[in-house]
């Protein structure tokens, strides 16, 4: 090593300098600002705020932060505030196991889990160890609730579920096979558990409805990838009548830009669950008419005066549009507020009881209402809707909605034939 | 003091970290702090795996996850088969470890230097399509679902997480003891020299295959250790376990550490999982502030932090001799 180099010396004396004074700035900051007074309920919320799902990660947490702001404006629960805890799990599952693990080791009353299903399970075995009160507000995979070896006093999904999707698109979908003969059908959908799990639920569903239906072929795009030269072609070769596909939110914006190019969308009728969330809807370019789509999340669906009013304060606040991780977010803070009036304090195993089977009003119940189901500690009632798209505001029209009688009854079957009823 | 220079004084030291450990965990009662030694146990045992691969034998490997994720989902499907106790199901999970080491590195120690690294890169990512694609059996990209049961063995409860601290840094003491005896034994001695001359190893009539895959086997199964431990804190295992990523945290923390020095790994984990869990906690903006901290890190030392430690003291030491 030059010993006769000044220069370089003090340079690194500086880094060195710097990076000690970074260091330093890193550890002296305390981790939450300790408030004056009455202590406040602390929730703890690890979520996605950086990678390619940041966007959903980021629009739950802005919900949350809206609504207790709200809960906090009115006063709290008798003048204690609720203090919101938010740190990001970059989607690593471990890292959102350490980050529940850390935040409970930090005393938070109550865990909102802001993680999709891989991250989801990772937090529900921590908070099954630990006893905390857990929220699961992403984590769409059914199993979570409807296996009953994934059930715990403490755990509960304040989400919309795939087998609930799917029974209401097959009903719908069935609807539109008898009116227009669609007998022949093909998938194009994403290559990984959700997309084949969604798939073959949905393609069970509509079977179950209409028999007679055919499906001719699937493809199965990489998720994230960019081109989809090959299963459009793949699609145009199949000359199917109708086309289902799960594919979401980037990856969706891409498949439909380049499929219009072929004019897909004039040759076959589209069913894409995923199509009516702002994320999708805002970024095509040229939205084909037409297209049938699950509600994810609409401000204009279900048509509510509060709901209506949720979407536009959320836009007036942060300049974006709500996501479906929005609506559950913001329905987790409504039912946890609704529960902490009702207890009067945070007890986790008397918030616990008052959540289970809780009713409360809500911008985006079916008929103005979700529930926190008792029997197996998940959200039913929420609007799940069909309908078709136009290339303007409000980006979906004719919404049919999906009869929760039906879906509970089928819901109930499905389980029994996986033998976990 | 002689008598303390050899295994006697490995042993003496990784007890004196262990009993500090113990205090640490049961002194204090801080959950933060007990997470913090389970989690260093893990990349602590990975990191000084992969360090016997890079700093004693030369061979960069860029899938060593392959080995972490495969213990920790050997570990996991075995516990949630029912049947097997914590022990037997680590003891089968190293075995399996071992075996696909043998395999993989049968083919990948014949190559050297960007060959190897990139053919480990490529059978690590094999595996991780496989664990993807394999949905009945490993949960696909969801992961290992479900819970890992912890059922308690000689009184200790993996469940509670004071005990799973007390465990991964036993393991880890362990481990290091033994990876230090393996570094230092005609073995390590050997690799080393295979690192620096293999031409002329080979002259001399030693395997340079048969080292080299001695080597890669026994980096495997320690990181198939780590895996366990990892499968038993989060209850779980995930394909991100197996990703490219996770390799490459491994490496950085070794180059972070220094790959010249036993312990230097060591630190570079504790640094890199201290400095990633406090900027989680004061910033939304973690890649901009961890790449910042640690690209000021590597810009100041230019080397890892115990090699440029150890060598500015023996520096210090020789000018004050001269």
């Amino acid at each position: 090593m030059s010993k006769t180099d000044p220069g370089g010396a003090s340079r690194r004396g500086l880094l060195a300098a710097s990076a000690g004074m970074g260091a330093a700035a890193i550890t002296g900051f305390p981790m939450v600002a300790r408030s004056q007074g009455r202590r406040p309920i602390r929730i703890g919320m690890p979520t996605i705020l950086s990678g390619r799902v940041a966007q959903l990660g980021i629009s739950s947490r802005d919900a949350v932060l809206m609504e207790v702001e709200k809960f906090n404006a009115e006063g709290g629960l008798d003048g204690r505030p609720i203090e919101v805890i938010v740190r990001d799990s970059r989607g690593v599952p471990a890292e959102a196991a350490r980050l529940a693990r850390e935040m409970i080791s930090d005393g938070v009353d109550i865990l909102f889990d802001g993680e999709p299903s891989s991250g989801g399970f990772a937090v529900h075995e921590v908070v099954r160890e630990t006893g905390t009160l857990t929220l699961h507000i992403n984590t769409e995979t059914s199993a979570m609730s409807a296996d009953p070896k994934q059930r715990f006093w403490n755990a509960f999904r304040i989400a919309r579920q795939g087998i609930h999707d799917s029974i209401a698109g097959g009903v719908y979908a069935a609807e539109i096979v008898k009116a227009k003969n669609l007998r022949r059908w093909m998938t194009v959908s994403p290559d990984y558990a959700y997309g084949r799990d969604t798939t073959a639920e949905f393609i069970e569903y509509l079977k179950y409805f209409t028999p007679d239906v055919q499906v001719v072929g699937e493809t199965w795009p990489k998720l994230f990838q960019p081109d989809y030269t090959e299963n459009v072609t793949r699609l145009a070769q199949g000359r199917p009548q109708a086309v289902y596909s799960c594919l979401w939110a980037g990856d969706l914006v891409a498949f439909v830009e380049q499929a219009a190019l072929y004019g897909l969308f004039s040759q076959s009728q589209y069913f894409a669950v995923n199509m009516a969330d702002y994320t999708t809807l805002k970024q095509i370019k040229q939205l084909p008419r037409g297209v049938h789509s699950g509600n994810r999340y609409l401000s204009s669906y279900p048509a509510q005066p509060t709901n209506a009013a949720f979407g536009r304060d959320y836009q007036r606040r942060y300049n974006n549009y709500p996501t479906n991780w929005a609506w559950q977010a913001a329905t987790a803070v409504h039912l946890t507020t609704a529960a902490l009036k009702k207890v009067g304090s945070t007890d986790p195993r008397q918030l616990a009881s008052a959540l289970r089977g809780l009713t409360i009003d809500s911008p985006f119940g079916a008929d103005g209402k979700v529930t926190m189901r008792a029997e197996d500690q998940t959200l039913v009632g929420y609007a799940i809707g069909w309908g078709t798209t136009i290339p303007a505001e409000p980006y979906v029209e004719g919404i049919k909605t999906a009869d929760w009688n039906q879906i509970t009854q089928l819901e109930q079957e499905w389980k029994k034939g996986k033998g976990w009823a | 003091m002689r008598r303390l220079s050899g295994w006697r004084g490995d042993v003496l030291a990784a007890l004196g970290a262990l009993l500090v450990a113990a205090v640490l965990v049961l002194g204090l009662g801080s959950n933060g702090l007990v997470d913090f030694i389970i989690r260093f146990g893990i990349f602590g045992l990975l990191v000084l795996s992969l360090n016997l691969l890079i700093g004693t034998a030369g061979l960069v490997s860029f899938g060593h996850a392959a080995f972490f994720g495969s213990g920790a989902y050997a570990f996991g499907l075995l516990m949630q088969s029912g049947g097997w106790s914590v022990p037997a199901a680590i003891l089968a999970a190293l075995l399996w470890s071992a075996l696909l080491a043998l395999a993989i590195g049968a083919l990948c120690v014949r190559l050297s230097e960007i060959y190897f690294a990139f053919l480990t890169l490529a059978f690590q990512m094999l595996i991780h399509s496989m664990v993807i694609s394999w949905v009945s059996l490993t949960g696909g990209d969801q992961g290992l679902m479900g819970g890992v049961p912890k059922p308690p063995f000689l009184g200790i409860e993996l469940a509670r997480p004071t005990h799973l601290a007390l465990f991964a840094a036993a393991c880890l003491a362990v481990s290091a003891v033994l990876l230090r005896q393996v570094i230092r034994s005609p073995f390590g001695v050997a690799l080393r020299m295979l690192r620096d001359n293999p031409q002329r190893a080979a002259f001399l009539g030693l395997s340079v295959f048969r080292y080299r895959l001695g080597a890669f086997v026994i980096a495997g199964t320690f990181a198939g250790l780590s895996g366990v431990l990892m499968s038993l804190y989060v209850s779980g295992a995930f394909p991100t376990f197996l990703y490219w990523t996770t390799s490459g945290e491994a490496l950085f923390m070794i180059m972070l550490g220094g790959i010249g020095t036993f312990l230097g790994p060591l630190l570079g984990a504790a640094t890199f999982l201290f400095i990633s869990d406090r900027i989680t906690a004061f910033t939304e903006h973690h890649g901009l502030f961890f790449g910042a901290v640690l690209l000021l890190l590597v810009l100041g030392l230019r080397k890892g932090m115990l090699d440029w430690a150890v060598e500015a003291w023996r520096s210090r030491r020789e000018r004050h001799k001269a």
